[in-house]
């Protein structure tokens, strides 16, 4: 944020800063339905390891009923189907659009370069649509999907989790006063210990099942998990960045993969703050985290948990009283946490430092609070889709190991 | 073992416990594969069974299971209806509601189970429709907790998906208390299977195991003390105290889930209750021996041998 900015926002929020971290609203309610009424019918398309997932978190989420499920793989349709209650399987999203006519809303959790058809084929049938992020595997594919979206009668949802996760939502304040104060530099990370590889039992299906490490559609590293990160660096400091370097190479997994399975990327802002960003499939420490240095503190943000480091010369806030603490070798962070007035008058301040429920659970929350209950779509198709250039283009850099310029109006999808 | 055939090693912190893959093969990449996919599985089945997390399926049933009823999935309830069948057959001996004593008793902590008030304890108090595929507690303050079967069943599905991705030879172990064999390591020695030892102070034993499951349960593998004498952690839902029937049983199964389930139930009986399967075998350490019971069926494909 420039300091023009944040004099700016500060006069704004300052005063109503303190009262807020003392009483921090509450972890979004999950939606209800009216007691007359039944719950929303929905289908799940693609139920490999992430749509496995929405069907967990549906299955929790008493306002949704999961009635047909799509994939085209037989095993993964049976291992699906009996995730749910008594969801009907289909091969093909057309078949479903064809004979589930009382669906309302789908999940799309297929891989991200087959997400463009489906997108449109369900809005086109009336459905309203949360697809999961990166939108696409290429400019062009994301932008017909945000057109689609804008032109759609029904609603359009996408999953960038960090938007509708309560810490991120929380720390985003902090980050937005006088807590962290001038922007200093930002990190981020996706470490984990998994080759992307799959298992085909049949070998003609190989290279659709390992569609990941297919140049010919993979976005790497940078666009299939780096996605979800920028766009908490371009929501927190309300702009995107404007150039990216990557580079990366094999360092694990020398099975003849051409994409990288360790990636690193530095990402410029136009005022000059950084982002450098590193992911790898070959070493899990640390996990997937983002994290902001600001001249008072940084908050280090982990999916399911947050903190605060503050700076010695930092003034000392009244809620911090009452703050959980966790020590990082010569570091204390302050723990972040939506609910913590409530937890400390509990006394279950230090059993709560994380996030309740998968950040997942709250995208998908949030999405069927739009549709049920009529509010505004908190993830949206422009978010995504800018979101989603950025991946691409950072994978770009990845690739060709040149810098690339990020055109804001091709951000801007004009 | 042949020369070209490879083994690989995969491992996660899951459960509570390390869990342990060992695959054979002749192609690397493809029992990588097979394995991360299997491991993925039981960490998805952690999050989805753990009654430690706020977020899992079975917090959700324990929330929500009274007065319900509530959807389940096919898969949860057919583990559900799996530990009401042991529970049956047992004589109530395993019995997945036992959870909040755990918890008073000291043996779990932290979790999201609510335990204030009253705790009833018995699997006649969970009431499975099959046919609606709901699950709802007849009481209030009935809370489950899988602990003593997911770990077989994790298992049970991640050799499902080693299986199917045409993995042939494989030892995957939970905390190394359960175990599934695949195939056999040793194409050529002729010991037809996997050697897995069953720790005893007095009188070790080796359990030759091939494409089935064992899982062993001994009270002695974790105590607390309580009012100056140690208790061990396997508990008689029957009569809440700690369990006295064997000293440890070890069970071998074609599924591990139930083997898991079986060997918990052992411990706390003692002795094979009569509607215990026959195809379902057993070795109880009892007093200074040891009691086998392998059907005449299945007594020449299980071998087990003193250590040397």
């Amino acid at each position: 944020m420039s300091g023009m900015d944040r004099r700016s926002f500060l006069t704004t929020t300052a005063g109503t800063l303190a009262a807020f971290a003392l009483s921090p609203e509450a972890l979004p309610a999950a939606v209800r339905l009216g007691a007359s009424a039944s719950a929303l019918p929905v289908a799940v398309i693609g139920v490999g390891r992430q749509g496995r997932l929405h069907l967990a978190e549906l299955q929790r989420l008493s306002a949704a009923r999961i009635v047909a499920i799509c994939d085209n793989d037989s095993r993964r349709l049976s291992a699906g189907a009996r995730r749910t209650q008594d969801a009907q399987t289909y091969e093909s999203h057309t078949e479903m659009l064809e004979k589930a006519r009382d669906v309302q809303a789908v999940f799309i959790a297929t891989p991200t370069h087959t997400h463009r058809q489906i997108v449109q084929d369900c809005l086109a049938a009336g459905k309203h649509v949360y697809c999961e992020t990166p939108l696409a595997h290429t400019i062009d594919d994301a932008a017909a999907i945000m057109r689609a979206a804008r032109n759609a009668k029904s609603l359009f949802a996408c999953g960038l989790e960090g938007r509708t996760n309560p810490i991120y939502q929380l720390a985003r304040t902090f980050f937005r006063s006088d807590s962290v104060r001038d922007l200093i530099a930002m990190r981020g990370q996706s470490h984990q210990k998994n080759s992307w590889r799959v298992p085909s039992a049949d070998p003609a299906r190989d290279r659709e099942t390992n569609w990941k490490l297919d140049d010919a559609v993979s976005i790497g590293l940078p666009g299939e998990v780096g996605t979800q990160q920028f766009d908490v660096f371009s929501w927190y400091t309300d702009r995107d960045p404007v150039a990216v370097r990557g580079s990366g190479a094999v360092r694990l997994y020398d099975d003849g993969r051409t994409i990288a399975d360790t990636v690193h990327c530095d990402l410029v802002w136009e005022d000059g703050a950084r982002l450098q960003y590193m992911a790898t499939l070959g070493n899990s420490f640390e996990g997937r985290n983002e994290i902001f240095h600001g001249s008072n503190a940084a908050i280090k943000l982990a999916w399911n948990a947050g903190w605060m480091f503050k700076e010695a010369d930092a003034p000392t806030q009244g809620w911090e009283v009452y703050a959980n603490r966790q020590q990082f070798h010569n570091d204390e962070g302050i723990t972040l946490i939506a609910d913590a007035t409530q937890l400390a008058a509990q006394g279950k301040l230090q059993e709560g430092v994380g996030l309740p429920d998968p950040p997942l659970y709250y995208c998908i929350n949030s999405f069927l609070k739009s549709v049920i209950e009529s509010q505004p779509i908190v993830t949206t198709a422009e978010m995504g889709y800018r979101a989603t250039v950025i991946g691409i283009l950072s994978h770009q850099a990845v690739v060709s190991g040149h810098e690339i310029k990020i055109d804001p109006q091709v951000l801007r999808g004009s | 073992m042949n020369a070209r055939r490879r083994l690989i090693r995969l491992a996660t912190f899951s459960m509570g416990t390390r869990f342990e893959f060992v695959l054979v093969g002749d192609d690397e990449v493809r029992l990588r594969a097979a394995g991360e996919q299997a491991i993925i599985e039981v960490e998805d089945l952690h999050a989805r069974l753990s009654c430690f997390s706020r977020a899992s399926i079975v917090s959700h049933l324990n929330r929500h299971g009274f007065p319900g009823p509530v959807a389940v999935d096919r898969e949860t309830f057919d583990l559900l209806a799996l530990a009401r069948d042991v529970w049956c057959d047992s004589d109530g001996a395993f019995d997945i509601t036992i959870a909040p004593l755990m918890h008073t008793l000291g043996f779990r902590k932290g979790g999201s189970l609510q335990l204030d008030g009253v705790h009833p304890i018995g699997m006649n108090l969970i009431e499975l429709d099959d046919a609606a595929c709901t699950m709802r507690f007849t009481q209030p303050g009935v809370a489950m907790d899988l602990g003593a079967i997911a770990k077989g069943y994790a298992l049970d599905r991640a050799a499902e998906i080693l299986r199917e991705a045409g993995i042939d030879c494989a030892l995957l172990h939970g905390g190394t208390s359960t175990v599934v064999a695949i195939g056999c390591p040793f194409e050529s020695s002729g010991n037809g299977g996997w050697r897995v030892r069953v720790h005893d102070d007095v009188e070790p034993r080796d359990v030759i195991l091939c494409d089935e499951a064992m899982s062993v349960s001994a009270p002695r593998g974790r105590v607390i003390e309580r009012d100056g004498a140690a208790i061990g952690h396997v508990v008689d839902p029957r009569t809440k105290d700690a369990a006295v029937g064997a000293i440890c049983a070890a069970v071998i199964s074609s599924s591990a889930a139930v083997a898991d389930a079986w060997s918990t139930a052992l411990v706390v009986t003692g002795a094979r209750p009569g509607a215990m399967p026959e195809s379902i075998r057993s070795v109880m350490r009892i007093g200074t021996g040891w009691v086998e019971h392998f059907s005449d069926e299945h007594r020449a494909g299980t071998r087990m041998e003193a250590v040397a």
